[in-house]
Formats: C-alpha cells, structure tokens, sequence
C-alpha cells in the first residue's frame, strides 16, 4: 500500500494535545485512492465467501445476526495484514503506545440496520488495563444515523465513575458522533465510552476495526499470527505480531 | 408467587382435543390437579398456563376448562391457527376468559439480516398488529434465525408487551416450540443476546427465567446460567422478568419442587424487593391485572 500525502509524519503536539484530552483522533481520509479500492475489493470478497457460513451459524444460534464478522481476515487476503501498520495510523498508535506495540486482532465487520444498537454505551477495558486502542475505519460512507461511531470525548481519563446508560443512545451528554466517508478513520482510547449508533438507514455499515495494546508481557502468545510469518519480514511487524519479544528498546 | 410459564395436559379425548406427538402421547396428561398440588407444596399461588397441544381453537379446550375452572389461579397464553387472520380467533380465546395473550415463534420475517426489513411483509404482522390494537401479550419464542427481526416488531409497535421465553434464548431450527426434554445446546450466553439486549429500551418487554434444564450444560442447579440470570436483572430489570418452572416437562428431573428454589441457586445476590417482583410481583402486574 501507498502512503497517503500528508498523513505520516508522526503526531504532532496538537495531535498529542487532542488525544490525552480528548481520547481520540478523527483521521480524515486516511485511506483513499487505490488502497481504499482494494481493501474495498477484498472486504466484499471476504464477506461474500463467509456469508453462506454467517447465515447457518445464526440459523444455529452459534453466530450473531447483529454483527457479521469476517473469520480469520488475514488468511483471506494480505491487504488485511497491510492495515494493521498502515502509515495513516501506525505511527501515532506507536507514539501513544511508547514505542512498544501490540495488536491484538481486527474485526472485519458488517453491520446490518437496526432500530436498536447491538452495543450500549461502554468501555472496552478498565483503567487498570495496560492502554488500549482502537482503529475503526470506514469502508463505505457511513451517515449519522447509519451505525455510525460515537465516543465521549474525556471519558478515558481516570476517575470519570461508572458510564452511564441513557435511553437512547444519542441521549449520552457530551457525546461526539462521527459520520465519514469511506476511508476516514477513527483512532480511540478505549478506556473511553464508545458505542456504535442506531443504524435506520436500511443500508448495513461495514467498516474495519482494528484491536492495539501497549505492550505488557505475555499478553499474546508467540503463536498467535505465526501463521503468517511470511508476511511479517520486518523486526517491527514481527514484534507487532507478538513474533518476536519486545525489548526495552524496541 | 406465580409460576409464569406452565403447560396443562390433559389425554386425548373427544371432550379435550389435541395433537398427538412423540414427546405427548395419546395417553400423557399434565392435569392441572397435579399442577395445583405442586404449586401449593412450593408455596405458588398463581400460574400462567402456556397452551400446548396444538394451534386450533378446539385444542384449546383443556387450557380454557383450567381458566374457567379456577379464574382466581389462572391466566392463559394461547395459540393462533392462522397467522395471516389470526383477529377473530385471538378475540375469540380472549373473550371466554383467562387468555391475556399468544405464543409466538415463527416470525415471517426475512432469515439475512443484511436484507431491507418492511415488517408489513412479515408473515406474522397481523397477529403483531391485532396484539397492540387490543392490548394481548406476545409470549415469544423466536428462532435464532428470525430473532434480528424483533426489533423492528418493537419498533413498529413499542407499547407492546412482549414476553421472552426461557431466558430469552432462541433455539436452532430443528429445536420443537415445546422443548420437553430436549437439550438445546446453545453458547451460553446466547449469540441472540445482540439483537435482544437493547430491547430493554422498549418499556414493556420482558423475559421469563425458565427452561434451565434444557439450555444449561451443567447438571441443576445449571450454575453455568448464573451469570446470565444477572446479566438479564441488570439489563432487563426485575420488573420485567418473571420466574417459570416449564412444568410438567421438569418434573421428572429436577423436580417442581427444586425448580421453584432456582432463583436462589443462580441469583443469590438479589435483593428481597427484586426477588419478589421475579417471584411473582412482575407477573401479577403484567399477566393478571389485564
């Protein structure tokens, strides 16, 4: 993949300003032109492949209707590999992170419309939890009442107590809506409430949503992405897959 | 209390007509005599009897003998023949006393969820609409494949009071609507959940905590099911949860007895106020004071 004019320099202080105050960073087309094409490509080829399988699962009760998430993304195609130090995001998740990164899998998810969200407002780990982040990037163009991302801004700090749960959903004080068009991204600390809105547009969201830690030892067994070792040739992609041992100079 | 969830038998005859299936037998009865003796040995005051049998209005003959039998103990869940009319047949198994609402498990709706709902095209839609026009209940018992379609039900018709069966889980197409014996072998908690959960936003769904024996991977007291009987109070709250036995189907094992103290197997952090809602309070409300 190419990287997209403008977008890879590390973050800069307004970006670290905006994401120790506010837990986020809206990547405005972070992957466009031919990436975006083929990554485009390859989710609906994936989706198409895996659909058949999704349907029986749910007719089994074994796979939830609400979310359709493509299985084991990085042997289908290596774009989905590509993503995961895609330069519109690597470099800030690595900043934020310390230097020492880890990822932890991506969900390569369909969403079908629904009058209620499958998720209520939460956060996806404690505090105590080494620091977690989140890339969700959107495929299509998604509109505001289109499943689309929303995140209250500051709720990541220590001490903001219990996250409350409004009904509806939009009715979350403070909360931050992010509609976008295919290829923008949303990169969050997920210490923060988040939650995917109502989608009453009768048109399913599909987007990428990529799971990062800060590193801490034996979080990811060695094992975990081997299966891919071919394809993680770098020190740096192999210490993101858990492939190699993080050092303290890494 | 009140048992919310029970099913009256009585053997096939000319007076009580009903279907004739593996799991009842010509033969088999569930009288409500031995019903009303379990209830009193558990210190159950009221039940609600979900018909089973069969879908036509004469196979509803037994259930309603029970509910006029004994008005003060009963209320009943019947069953509609014909989904496409089912008006005259829902109002006319209400009007002779005791039956506040229908069991439901065949929605009509479409099985992709990535497909544009119309929930007019829904196959089960009449009875949906004829419900909120009259106010009866919506016992639901979906199938996984047609659970995502519930919402847009609610959305269409919010007022409705729908009541989840069996701890909102919903079976496998090959899984009978009458479980019997049968092991459902679902993850637990159900994958369901995703399409059920958010229903709490809806003022009057509810859901019944019975059918352990056939949902749980574990041997009574279905410990494995705790973390969801909790995970339900904190969504759903427990003045939308009702406590069932599913008798007769649990009386070879574990017992009606032992059934009615499941609550405090599973739950035994619940406050009293709680525990009397579960128990019976949510049920008085919502089934018996129609």
């Amino acid at each position: 993949m190419t990287n997209p004019g403008g977008l890879t320099a590390p973050p800069t202080a307004e970006d670290r300003q905006l994401w120790e105050e506010q837990g986020y960073l809206f990547l405005e087309q972070a992957m466009v032109g031919a990436d975006l094409a083929r990554l485009q490509t390859a989710f609906n080829r994936a989706a198409t492949d895996c659909k058949p399988d999704w349907l029986q699962g749910i007719a089994n009760g074994t796979k939830p209707a609400a979310h359709f998430d493509i299985p084991n993304p990085f042997e289908r195609d290596d774009v989905f590999i590509d993503l995961i130090d895609y330069p519109s995001w690597y470099p800030y998740l690595l900043d934020f992170a310390g230097g020492k990164l880890l990822l932890l899998g991506p969900q390569v998810r369909t969403l079908p419309a629904q009058p209620i969200s499958y998720v209520n407002w939460h956060p996806d780990v404690p505090q105590t939890n080494p620091l977690h982040m989140k890339v969700q990037i959107y495929i299509e163009d998604v509109p505001e009442d289109g499943g689309a991302f929303a995140f209250v801004p500051g709720s990541h700090k220590p001490g903001v107590g219990d996250c409350p749960q409004p009904i509806p959903l939009s009715a979350m004080p403070g909360h931050k809506l992010f509609p976008g068009k295919a290829g923008d991204a949303i990169l969050f600390n997920s210490y923060g409430w988040h939650t995917s809105m109502v989608n009453s547009t009768q048109r399913p969201r599909k987007s990428i949503i990529l799971i990062y830690e800060k590193w801490s030892p034996g979080k990811i067994p060695s094992d975990r992405f081997a299966a891919f070792e071919d394809q993680l040739t770098t020190t740096s992609r192999r210490k993101l897959f858990s492939l190699e041992p993080m050092t303290s100079s890494a | 209390m009140i048992d919310a969830h029970v099913h009256v038998l009585a053997k096939e005859s000319a007076e009580f007509p009903r279907l004739i299936t593996d799991q009842t037998p010509a033969d088999f009865e569930a009288p409500v005599e031995q019903l009303l003796a379990d209830m009193e040995s558990a210190g159950f005051e009221q039940a609600n009897l979900i018909q089973s049998g069969g879908s036509e209005i004469e196979h509803h003959r037994y259930l309603q003998h029970c509910l006029k039998t004994y008005p003060d103990r009963f209320r009943g869940i019947g069953r509609i023949a014909d989904p496409q009319h089912p008006e005259q047949q829902m109002d006319h198994l209400a009007e002779t006393g005791g039956i506040v609402g229908f069991r439901l498990s065949h929605i009509g709706g479409p099985r992709d969820p990535l497909t544009p709902m119309d929930v007019r095209s829904f196959s089960s839609y009449p009875i949906w609409k004829h419900a909120a026009a009259k106010d009866y209940v919506i016992w639901l018992f979906p199938k996984a494949a047609e659970n995502h379609c519930i919402p847009f039900l609610m959305e269409a018709f919010p007022e409705l009071t729908v009541v989840y069966n069996h701890m909102a889980f919903c079976p496998a197409d090959g899984l009978a609507d009458s479980m019997g014996d049968t092991k459902a072998e679902l993850p637990i908690p159900p994958e369901t959940r995703y399409n059920t959960m958010g229903l709490y936003q809806y003022p009057n769904v509810c859901v019944v905590l019975s059918g352990q024996y056939s949902f749980s991977r574990q041997a009574y007291p279905y410990t494995d099911l705790g973390p969801w009987h909790n995970n339900l109070l904190r969504t759903f709250k427990a003045d939308h949860l009702l406590w069932g036995t599913d008798s007769p189907w649990i009386l070879p094992e574990p017992g009606y007895g032992r059934s009615a103290l499941l609550i405090d197997e599973l739950m035994p952090g619940v406050s009293p106020t709680d525990r009397a809602l579960i128990m019976g309070g949510t049920a008085e409300i919502r089934l018996f004071r129609r």
